[in-house]
């Protein structure tokens, strides 16, 4: 159902953030979170808005849990934005409540 | 799942939120053969997706996971055809007219006489420092959606209501030992729980006792307690905190609308109306004593047989007024807006 946002592991990581050389939204999902596939069809709406801009991958955190620890992050969903540099930036974004509008927001910003 | 993307315009009745009050209203009014659309801005179930197990709705002589039940709400609303929209926002609204139109995503457009408002509450927070920072970071309030990252560990729960206490029976799946911090002397659920929660081998309960603070390097590390009665602070370690104390209305929609409670939940009449013709609320948002799902369903219920006097009398109205008075009979009914 993805055509805009891959799903990568933590073995991709550097190569698919860090290095990717364009602004990165990348979500980690869990299963058995209403809140995670809540904010899937938003994420591929907005993934599909700025393809070819920023690069929007998905990871699975039961299956990644080392790297998720490594960036703090400990709830999901939870999406971290990286600029071109491979730089966290902005706020990460939580929670049942994400927003279509504040995703693209953040996005943008990282576009800026 | 498939969703088509165009949506018709027109509707006889809209229901926004998706949780049990909002699905009830869809099933009632499908069945009364409204055109009826669902929104809701994640996927159907309300609070009761993220709630592990429910064990008072009436129908389930054994427990039934959260999930489970809001799927089957789901999939009875749209058996008798009405429309679900998830993963929804709605941009723009005006609810206050006799048309009653909501903008989707920025881009769709659809309207109806009647709008049936279910949008429930959001967990409150706690409003001390570090909330914000490890908020995803360490804190959570979706037990079902965080709890498995636990295993093994020791874990904080604040607030001592039916969610806290169901939650934190629901955690001791996974972690080593849950830790209740309840602001009274005694727990606020039902007794059967609470019974079983102070019985068990992993759960201590911290009495008269509030955080207000939580600390850490990047992730959390810690809470700081209040002693209530004494006033004394102190120092928790803790490898995370879910939060469940209570809930604020998710009132957006009707703000300036419709009359509220000094909380901010929404006064309606008996039959869900608001002085706004077409427009009922029910559900979590509205001000009553008792927030459960077979409150919602029942308001839901209400809202849906209200919504639909009132919709079919705007039809009768309008094809009265479309062709002229025939002999006798039913000519003076009136559109059923609540009195």
């Amino acid at each position: 159902m993805s055509d805009h946002v891959k799903e990568i592991t933590a073995a991709d990581f550097d190569r698919e953030v860090l290095a990717a050389g364009e602004p990165v939204a990348l979500d980690f999902f869990s299963t058995e979170c209403p809140p995670c596939e809540a904010l899937a069809p938003k994420f591929e709406a907005v993934a599909e808005q700025f393809a070819g801009r920023v690069r929007f991958l998905k990871i699975f955190r039961q299956g990644n849990r080392e790297l998720a620890q490594r960036l703090g992050v400990s709830g999901s969903p939870t999406v971290v934005f990286f600029d071109r540099a491979g730089q966290e930036r902005g706020e990460r974004l939580g929670g049942d409540e994400i927003k279509r509008t504040a995703l693209k927001a953040q996005v943008e910003a990282l576009l800026a | 799942m498939p969703e088509s993307k165009d949506l018709p315009t027109r509707w006889d009745l809209i229901v926004v939120g998706a949780g049990p009050a909002g699905l009830a209203a869809a099933i009632y009014a499908a069945r009364a053969r409204l055109r009826t659309l669902v929104l809701d801005e994640s996927v159907p179930g309300g609070q009761v997706k993220t709630t592990h197990k429910v064990s008072n709705y009436p129908g389930f002589p054994e427990d039934v996971r959260g999930k489970d039940l809001a799927a089957a709400f789901a999939l009875q609303a749209e058996r008798f055809g009405a429309t679900i929209r998830r993963a929804v926002e709605i941009t723009e609204h005006d609810l206050a007219g006799p048309v009653k139109r909501l903008v989707l995503d920025e881009e769709e457009t659809v309207e109806a006489p009647a709008v049936v408002v279910a949008t429930g509450a959001r967990p409150r927070e706690l409003g001390v420092p570090g909330e914000p920072r490890f908020k995803g970071r360490g804190i959570s309030t979706c037990a079902t959606c965080d709890g498995a990252y636990f295993d093994g560990k020791a874990i904080h729960v604040i607030g001592g209501g039916n969610s806290a206490v169901e939650e934190s029976l629901f955690l001791t799946q996974f972690a080593r030992k849950v830790t209740i911090v309840s602001r009274y002397d005694q727990l606020k659920a039902e007794a059967a729980i609470v019974e079983e929660a102070l019985h068990h081998p992993r759960i201590e309960v911290v009495w008269h006792a509030e955080p207000r603070a939580f600390t850490g390097e990047g992730t959390l590390q810690g809470v700081r307690l209040e002693d209530l009665r004494t006033g004394a602070l102190s120092e928790h370690p803790t490898d995370g905190v879910f939060v469940f104390i209570g809930h604020h209305p998710r009132a957006d929609l009707v703000k300036g609308l419709v009359p509220v409670d000094e909380r901010g939940f929404v006064r309606t009449g008996e039959d869900m109306s608001t002085p706004v013709p077409g427009l009922y609320v029910a559900g979590d948002l509205r001000a009553k004593p008792f927030r459960q799902i077979t409150t919602a369903v029942a308001d839901g219920t209400i809202a849906a047989l209200a919504a639909q006097r009132y919709v079919k009398g705007l039809e009768r109205h309008a094809a009265q007024v479309m062709s002229p008075p025939g002999p006798g009979g039913a000519v003076a009914e009136t559109a059923g807006s609540p009195a």
